[in-house]
C-alpha cells in the first residue's frame, strides 16, 4: 500500500491566480492595460460571433450622410462614401488583432525556440555547435535588411494580400526573437543554479526548459507583448502603402483606412476620418505595452512579493498574516530574513 | 579496511582557451573512504575548484579535457562514461554543494520545489523508471551491484494506470504534492526551524545561512555516498560558517556519506576534514592526518602558507607573505611548480617533479595516517622558520 498524506497539508501555497489578482491590484497601470487589452479581446470577440450587438452597419454599407462630422447616430462621422467610419474600424478590430498576435506568435515560436536551442547547445567543435553557428548567420542575413522593405520585397513576390503580407512580416520578424532569447539564455545557462541542477543530475532538455526557458520567459514575454504593438503598426505601415488590403472593400483594414483617407484628402477638412482608425491603432499598441510591463512584475518572484507585501500594509491578506509568526529563523540568531526582505521591499516599492 | 567510494588516479586537466592550454589539475591522486572527509587547500586558482566539478564530469568539455588518469566511483572509470549517462552518476551517486548560496538555487521557483525535483529523480530511480547507475541510491555496496531489470521484467511494468495497477506505477503518479513530507523530513534534517513555512518561500526570500542549508539539503535529499562541497561556507560569515560546518561534520553519519571538501580556508579545513591534501598549481603538494599535516608540516609551500594565515592571537607585525607569484599554468616551471618561490630550492627541484612519498614509510600502509609530501627536502621543512 502506498503511503497516503494522512493529514490535509496546514498551509497551502497561494494560488497563482490571487496572486495574479493581488499584483495588478497593487499597479494600477498594470491593471487598467489588463482590463483594456481584455475589453479589446472580448469586443474582437463579440464582433466576430454577434456584429449586429455592437456594430451598426455593415462594412461598405452606405448610410445616407457624405461626410458627416460624429454624432450619436456616427460615433466617428461618415466618409465620403457615407460608410459609418465607427462601424469600420470595430469590423477591423478583429483582423488587425489577430494578425498582430498571429504574426508576433508566430516569431516568438519560431524564433524563441531556435534561439533557445542555440545558445543552450552551443559547444564549438560539435554538431550542435556548429548547427548554433549556422542559426545565427541565419539570423544575421535576415537582419542585415530592412525589416519593413525585406518585407515590402516579399509581399510583392508573394502577391497583395492579407495572408501574404502576414507571412512576409513573420519572414522578417523572427530572427529578433532568436537574438533575444540567445542572448538570454547565454546568460542564464553559466548561472550556478544550473550546474546545480546538473549535478543533481537533472537531464539536459529538462534543465533547458524547467530551469533555463522559466528563467528567460521573463524578459522574453514582456518583448512579445510590446511587440504585438509593433507587429500592428507595421501591418498597418504596409497597408498604408496600400499592398496589404484593398480599401474600401468588404475587409476593413485600419493601415488601409488611413491610408484611403489619407490619400483622399480629407484630413484638414474631416479629420475624424483619419482619427479614428489612427486611434484605434494608438489604443491597441498602448494596452499591450501596459500589459507588458504587467506581466513582468507577475513573472519575476522578487517584485510580486514586492508588491504584495506592500498592498498588504492596507490590507492585510491571508498569507502576510501566516508569514509573520514565521519569525523565529533557522536558529541563525538574527532577525528573520523574510520579515526583514519583506520590510526592505515594503519601502523600495512604496 | 574497506573499500574508497572514490579513487582519483592521476588526473590531468587542461583547459584550451584560444591558444593557449593551461594545466589546471596535474596528476592528482585522491583516496576517499567511507564516512571520511577529504579538505582539498590551496589559494585562489589552484585547481581546486576545477577538481571538485572533474569528479562528476561537470566541467565543460571543451574548454576542459580530462588529458588523462582515471576516477574510479563504485566501480567505474567516470572518465569513461559516456556523456549521456552522466546524469545517471550525478544526483544519487555525487552530491554537489556550491559555493555561492545565492544563485544556486533557482530563483523562480519555491524551496518546496527545488527539494521536490531531487527527491523525484531519486524516487523515479528506486522505482526503476529511469535507469540508475549501479543501484541508485542503494547503500554503497561493491560486492553485488543490483541487477539490470530484464525485458522481461520492464514490459511487465505497467505503463498506464489502467485497472490494476502495480504498486510502483501508483507511486509514480503521485502529484508533486505528496513529496510534501519527504521535503519537510530533509529540511528538518538539515535542521530548519519551521520547515512548514519555508516551503513556500522564494530563495530570494532566505538568508545566506538558509539557503545553503536548502542547497545541503537538496544534496542529500538524493542520498548520495559522496558530497563534493566547493568552498560552501566562503561566502557566509564567520558564526554562519560555524553552524554549516557543524551541520556537515553531524550529517556525515546521519547519511552515510564522504565529503570531499573544497575550501581556501584553513581554519574551515582544520575544524572540518579528517584528512587534507594542499594543492598548489594544479598538483597535490602535501597529503595526510588534518592535525600532522597543519602541526608539522613536510612541504615548504604549507609551511609558508600556515605561516602567511593571519591569526587574531598575533597582531604584531605585518602578516607574512610567500615571495613571488602563483606561476602561470599555460607554461608552469619545470619539476617541482613551487621551486622558483620555494627557500629550499636546489637544482634537483628544477628537474624532474618529486614524487607525493610517504615521510614516514611505516605509516604508509594506513590510509588515515600516512603523510605525504612531493618535496626532494621534506625532512629539513620542520627547520624551516
Amino acid at each position: 500500500m502506498v503511503a497516503v498524506p494522512s493529514a490535509p497539508p496546514p498551509r497551502r501555497a497561494e494560488s497563482p491566480l490571487r496572486v495574479f489578482w493581488r499584483v495588478l491590484r497593487a499597479n494600477p497601470l498594470s491593471l487598467f492595460g489588463f482590463l483594456l487589452v481584455a475589453v479589446i479581446c472580448i469586443t474582437a470577440l463579440v464582433v466576430v460571433v454577434a456584429p449586429h450587438l455592437i456594430v451598426p452597419y455593415g462594412a461598405q454599407q452606405q448610410t445616407g450622410p457624405y461626410n458627416a462630422p460624429p454624432s450619436w447616430k456616427h460615433p466617428f462621422g461618415t466618409d465620403g462614401l457615407s460608410y459609418d467610419v465607427y462601424s469600420e474600424v470595430m469590423l477591423a478590430l478583429p483582423l488587425d488583432l489577430s494578425l498582430g498576435i498571429a504574426i508576433a506568435g508566430v516569431s516568438l515560436l519560431i524564433g524563441g525556440g531556435l534561439g533557445l536551442v542555440a545558445g543552450f547547445y552551443d559547444t564549438p567543435g560539435t554538431a550542435a555547435g556548429v548547427g548554433s553557428v549556422s542559426v545565427m548567420r541565419l539570423t544575421d542575413i535576415f537582419l542585415s535588411f530592412p525589416s519593413l522593405i525585406l518585407a515590402l520585397a516579399i509581399t510583392r513576390a508573394l502577391g497583395v494580400g492579407v495572408v501574404n503580407v502576414a507571412i512576409a512580416i513573420t519572414i522578417t520578424w523572427w530572427p529578433y526573437y532568436v537574438r533575444l532569447v540567445r542572448g538570454e539564455v547565454l546568460a542564464v545557462k553559466h548561472l550556478p543554479y544550473v550546474m546545480a541542477s546538473r549535478a543533481a543530475g537533472v537531464r539536459e532538455g529538462r534543465i533547458l526548459l524547467r530551469h533555463v526557458l522559466r528563467n528567460v520567459l521573463e524578459p522574453v514575454v514582456v518583448y512579445f507583448t510590446l511587440d504585438i504593438g509593433t507587429v500592428l503598426v507595421t501591418y498597418s505601415t504596409i497597408g498604408f502603402i496600400g499592398v496589404a488590403s484593398k480599401y474600401p472593400g468588404p475587409q476593413p483594414e485600419w493601415g488601409a483606412m488611413l491610408a484611403f483617407y489619407q490619400s483622399s484628402g480629407s484630413i484638414n477638412v474631416y479629420p475624424w476620418l483619419v482619427l479614428a482608425p489612427g486611434a484605434a491603432i494608438f489604443v491597441t499598441v498602448f494596452a499591450f505595452s501596459l500589459l507588458g510591463d504587467g506581466l513582468r512584475d507577475i513573472l519575476d518572484p522578487r517584485t510580486r512579493r514586492a508588491f504584495v507585501r506592500s498592498t498588504s500594509s492596507h490590507d492585510p491578506p491571508p498569507e502576510a498574516v501566516s508569514a509573520l509568526p514565521s519569525a523565529p529563523d533557522a536558529g541563525e540568531g538574527a532577525p528573520s530574513p523574510a520579515t526583514a526582505v519583506g520590510a526592505v521591499d515594503a519601502r523600495s516599492a512604496s | 579496511m574497506t573499500d574508497p567510494v572514490l579513487e582519483v588516479d592521476h588526473l590531468s586537466i587542461t583547459y584550451t582557451v584560444g591558444a593557449g592550454t593551461f594545466q589546471a589539475v596535474s596528476d592528482v591522486s585522491l583516496r576517499l573512504y567511507p564516512r571520511r572527509v577529504v579538505g582539498i587547500v590551496g589559494e585562489t586558482g589552484c585547481g581546486k575548484s576545477t577538481l571538485a566539478q572533474a569528479i562528476p564530469r561537470l566541467l565543460p568539455e571543451p574548454p576542459a579535457t580530462i588529458g588523462g588518469g582515471r576516477i574510479i566511483f563504485r566501480g567505474t572509470d567516470l572518465v569513461k562514461v559516456p556523456k549521456r549517462q552522466l546524469p545517471m552518476v550525478r544526483g544519487t551517486g555525487i552530491g554537489m554543494i556550491f559555493q555561492e548560496p545565492l544563485n544556486s538555487l533557482n530563483p523562480a521557483f519555491r524551496v518546496f520545489d527545488q527539494i521536490a525535483e531531487s527527491i523525484r529523480i531519486r524516487h523515479y530511480r528506486d522505482m526503476g523508471w529511469v535507469k540508475s547507475f549501479q543501484g541508485g541510491s542503494a547503500p554503497f555496496d561493491y560486492s553485488k551491484p543490483p541487477p539490470l531489470p530484464t525485458v522481461s521484467e520492464t514490459l511487465s511494468k505497467p505503463f498506464l494506470p489502467s485497472g490494476a495497477v502495480g504498486d510502483a506505477a501508483r507511486e509514480r503518479l503521485q502529484s508533486r504534492s505528496d513529496y510534501r513530507e519527504e521535503v519537510l523530513q530533509f529540511l528538518r534534517l538539515v535542521r530548519i526551524n519551521d520547515p512548514e513555512a519555508i516551503l513556500d518561500r522564494y530563495p530570494h526570500e532566505l538568508s545566506g545561512g538558509m539557503r545553503q542549508r536548502i542547497m545541503i539539503a537538496m544534496a542529500l535529499s538524493e542520498k548520495p555516498s559522496l558530497l563534493i562541497a566547493d568552498e560552501p561556507t566562503s561566502a557566509l560569515d564567520v558564526t554562519i560558517q560555524a553552524q554549516v560546518l557543524t551541520l556537515m561534520k553531524e550529517l556525515i553519519d546521519e547519511v552515510d556519506a564522504s565529503i570531499l571538501f573544497i575550501s581556501h580556508d584553513l581554519g574551515v579545513i582544520a575544524e572540518t576534514a579528517d584528512e587534507v591534501g594542499v594543492m598548489y598549481a594544479g598538483r597535490i603538494v602535501e597529503y595526510g592526518p588534518v592535525a600532522e599535516v597543519f602541526q608539522s608540516p613536510r612541504h615548504p609551500y604549507t609551511k609558508a602558507l600556515l605561516k602567511a594565515a593571519p591569526a587574531h592571537y598575533k597582531s604584531d607585525g605585518p602578516l607574512s607573505s610567500i615571495p613571488g607569484n602563483v606561476p602561470n599554468l599555460s607554461r608552469p616551471p619545470s619539476g617541482c611548480r613551487f621551486h622558483p618561490r620555494c627557500v629550499l630550492a636546489q637544482a634537483v627541484c628544477k628537474g624532474e617533479a618529486p614524487p607525493l612519498d610517504p615521510v614516514d614509510p611505516a605509516a604508509a600502509g594506513d590510509p588515515f595516517r600516512v603523510h605525504r609530501s612531493a618535496c626532494y627536502f621534506a625532512s629539513e621543512v620542520p627547520g624551516l622558520p
